[in-house]
């Protein structure tokens, strides 16, 4: 009989911590009689945008679909806050002569693909005009489907798989490609003098093993030889397996794009196995925690990447790394997960596809989903972060350009840009 | 002996309980739109439920504690991708190696069909191929008892998945870039999205109950209760034994055939043993031994998980004042102290070992009331 009282005290004491919360499930779960076209606000909407809406109680709702957690967290929130710096600076849209207030709608994806389809839906369910995300090739690819399902556009900041976007109208994206990065990091190895080149990909992970394997390729073609190509693991921590083999084959040039938690124990292993070759990865490795986590063995590390805060030719770039500072010292939290105040491409590229988002809503003139769409598809945005951003026909970003990062006294600094002609 | 309604009255409301669903589901379906949300969990839960009854045949009516389900989800889902996806997306998905050329006139030589038999044809040859595998692997592996079976079939299904990423199979499986443009429920006409999965979930659990009330489900549960004293009543063990997990890898295939379907794209990585772990917590918090417990097991854990504790990852202030806590991931804090305290009060799961009956449903409230009489009667006569 006690236990029973407990049981049902419990229960009673869970059902009233959920009476308490049940208004906050209509931010996020918006009732199905509202419209897609300028549903109003429930009343206690968000602390997101940390200003009170300055205009009108119209409401256009941006969907952000990116892992915090799980594998690709990390990343994943620097995008977000990139995205959530955008919706601070721009936090009205004019449509007909009204003004609508944006509210973004997150929901992460927690970097699994068995969760992302479900992650996917409930932005759809909450009626978003349009989506941003995600960080992460896989995950982007799975709500990718849904998204054209419903007919929602989607522009992912910086998912570089060439599968995001093939075979899909309704996705988008501001970065560049796979094949372009493979080619980038390949020209510029061989530009260094690497004869011999290593590739360790990471098994069941398709942003990995398709970079990797675009390197592969582009390094054969510029004449190079690759003397092994080893794979490991999702979760594996221990690499001295592979790496004995890679040392046996003696490479100039390790090419090991993964993730960011794999990515420091892989680098100071190599180095603790007296490997001296230099390490080069892509676009993920831009994280401050990666070299914070390997220390000294992360000299020399060679990185692509979308994006560099010091780039002083792009005035929208100054800007927006003055302003994204401010906002990241503006909140310890931020500051804490971000590693510091220094400007990751991918919050870069959050920005860039939020502000593409914006021009798009404008363009359209409408809040409707398919308008966005056909408005993102001839559109040409110049003040893009990144660099000018308009979309060939798969609805990817066409850019040429991409630049090269080298770790020096445990920070990333700017090395060159490489740029590769079509 | 049991009290239960006669049989034409239960027959009748379960009719009555049929259609009614029916019909519900199918509205639901023409509501794409403004529900695709509870569309979307609807089918997560009733392909988990299928897997989750499978995993009960096995572990709850003939005691073999296999935790090898998502290598056979693994198994199911690429072999129903495979066969499923149009041949018109084969180079777009296979952008790396392009598609094995056997595989790929195969797949020329079915595109014939139409979607909707091409797609039963599928998820058919997934739970076959599945069923050959569990037969060859069981020779061994059955031979063990308890922890030591569930460790050797959690290698086999490690195995699984490290064979579909592995690069020598690229021009197969994809190998690590996973397979995508496989058709969704609703690819045959716009409609389906609910009542395929819900009809293939239908069928297969009714074989497996079918099963558990025969001569072979009565032998199942005599294994479970005393090896030695089930095989001097002259059950053959290893036979029986072989037999539910043959069926079970046949039902389990079938099921990550949906969940491929439902998903829309796989990769090796979505079959981690972290899936197995999903099922085999549904079938815990359900009710060892109950398969209405499993269905409602996938059911309550999919939507809790997916659903009502969202709102707990979303940040919220009431009057200026900021609720602490509120932030991604603290969904699944709540989720893991729920699981606690069912495991912790009804150590037995939601249904122990009973099976739905409407007797126990419809008399449910009285119950209730019963036991409030038990009490003390001064507290009654308080509240009156």
């Amino acid at each position: 009989m006690k236990k029973q009282a407990l049981v049902l005290t419990l229960l009673l004491a869970l059902a009233l911590l959920l009476g308490a919360c049940g208004p906050a499930t209509t931010t996020t779960t918006a009732s199905p009689d509202e419209t897609p076209a300028g549903s109003t606000a429930p009343p206690d909407s968000q602390d997101k945008a940390t200003e009170p809406a300055p205009a009108g109680d119209k409401v256009i709702k941006i969907g952000v679909f990116q892992p915090t957690t799980g594998e690709n967290g990390g990343g994943g929130f620097q995008e977000l806050l990139g995205t959530r710096y955008g919706n601070e600076k721009i936090p009205t849209v004019e449509i007909n002569g009204e003004t609508y207030k944006i509210e973004l709608v997150e929901v992460d994806n927690k970097s699994d693909r068995t969760e992302a389809p479900i992650a996917a839906q409930s932005l759809i369910s909450s009626n978003v005009s349009v989506i941003i995300g995600s960080y992460g090739s896989a995950v982007s690819i799975a709500g990718g489907e849904i998204f054209k399902d419903a007919k929602v556009a989607a522009i992912a900041p910086s998912a570089t798989n060439p599968q995001v976007t093939r075979d899909n109208d309704f996705y988008f994206r501001v970065c560049f490609l796979d094949p372009f990065q493979g080619t980038v990091m390949a020209a510029f190895a061989r530009e260094e003098g690497a004869e011999k080149a290593a590739v360790i990909t990471q098994l069941g992970d398709d942003y990995s093993s398709g970079l990797g394997n675009f390197f592969l390729k582009a390094f054969k073609d510029a004449g190079g030889e690759i003397v092994a190509d080893e794979k490991f693991q999702t979760n594996q921590t221990d690499f001295k397996a592979i790496l004995t083999n890679v040392k046996a084959a003696e490479p100039d040039v390790i090419f090991a794009p993964s993730s960011i938690t794999t990515a420091p124990l892989l680098i100071q292993q190599a180095r603790e196995l007296g490997i001296e070759a230099k390490i080069m990865a892509g676009d993920t490795w831009e994280n401050q925690s990666i070299v914070d986590n390997a220390r000294e063995h992360a000299e020399g590390v060679s990185i692509s990447t979308f994006f560099d805060e010091n780039d002083v030719s792009n005035t929208a770039a100054k800007d927006f790394v003055v302003g994204f500072k401010e906002f990241l010292n503006g909140n310890p939290e931020y500051l804490s997960k971000n590693g510091g105040d220094g400007v990751a491409a991918v919050s870069a590229l959050g920005y860039d596809a939020y502000c593409v988002a914006v021009e798009a809503i404008k363009k359209a003139n409408s809040t409707d989903p398919v308008a966005i769409r056909d408005a993102l598809v001839t559109l040409d945005y110049a003040d893009g972060v990144t660099g000018a951003i308009s979309f060939d026909e798969n609805g990817d970003a066409k850019k040429d350009m991409a630049y090269i990062k080298v770790v020096e006294d445990g920070a990333f600094k700017f090395l060159k840009t490489v740029k590769v002609g079509d | 002996m049991k009290k239960n309604f006669p049989a034409s009255v239960r027959l009748t409301l379960s009719l009555i309980a049929a259609v009614g669903v029916f019909f519900l589901l199918f509205w639901l379906e023409g509501q794409r739109t403004e529900q695709g949300m509870l569309i979307s969990i609807l089918q997560k839960s009733v392909i988990l439920s299928i897997a989750a009854v499978s995993m009960n045949l096995l572990t709850g009516f003939t005691g073999l504690f296999s935790l090898g389900q998502a290598g056979f989800m693994a198994i199911g889902a690429y072999v129903t991708g495979l066969i499923a996806m149009p041949v018109s997306s084969v180079d777009n998905v296979f952008y790396v190696s392009g598609m094995a050329d056997g595989l790929r006139s195969f797949k020329e030589s079915l595109s014939v069909l139409p979607t909707p038999l091409l797609i039963t044809l599928a998820l058919l040859a997934g739970g076959l191929i599945a069923a050959i595998f569990a037969a060859l692997v069981g020779i061994p592996v059955l031979r063990l008892k308890s922890d030591y079976l569930a460790i050797a079939t959690l290698g086999f299904s490690e195995i699984v998945r490290a064979i579909i990423a592995a690069p020598q199979l690229d021009r197969i499986t994809n190998g690590s870039y996973g397979l995508k443009a496989i058709p969704g429920f609703d690819s045959g006409g716009g409609r389906g999205s609910l009542l395929i999965p819900f009809g293939v979930a239908v069928a297969c659990i009714t074989f497996i109950v079918l099963l558990i009330r025969s001569s072979y489900g009565r032998a199942f549960k005599a294994i479970r209760e005393d090896e030695i004293a089930a095989e001097a009543m002259g059950i053959g063990l290893f036979k029986h034994k072989q037999l539910a997990f043959i069926i079970s890898s046949f039902f389990t295939a079938i099921s990550g055939g949906l969940l491929a379907m439902f998903m829309r794209s796989i990769d090796a990585r979505a079959f981690q043993v972290t899936l197995t772990y999903d099922i085999l917590l549904i079938v815990v918090i359900g009710g060892i031994g109950s398969i209405t417990g499993s269905i409602v097991g996938a059911f309550l854990v999919t939507f809790a998980k997916e659903w009502w504790l969202r709102f707990f990852d979303q940040p919220l202030v009431i009057n200026g004042f900021k609720v602490p806590l509120l932030r991604t991931g603290f969904r699944m804090v709540v989720f893991s102290i729920f699981l606690m305290l069912i495991v912790l009060f009804y150590r037995k799961g939601l249904m122990g070992n009973r099976e739905f009956s409407w007797y126990r449903l419809l008399s449910w409230p009285a119950r209730i009331g019963r036991r409030k009489k038990s009490l003390p009667s001064g507290d009654e006569e308080a509240l009156k």
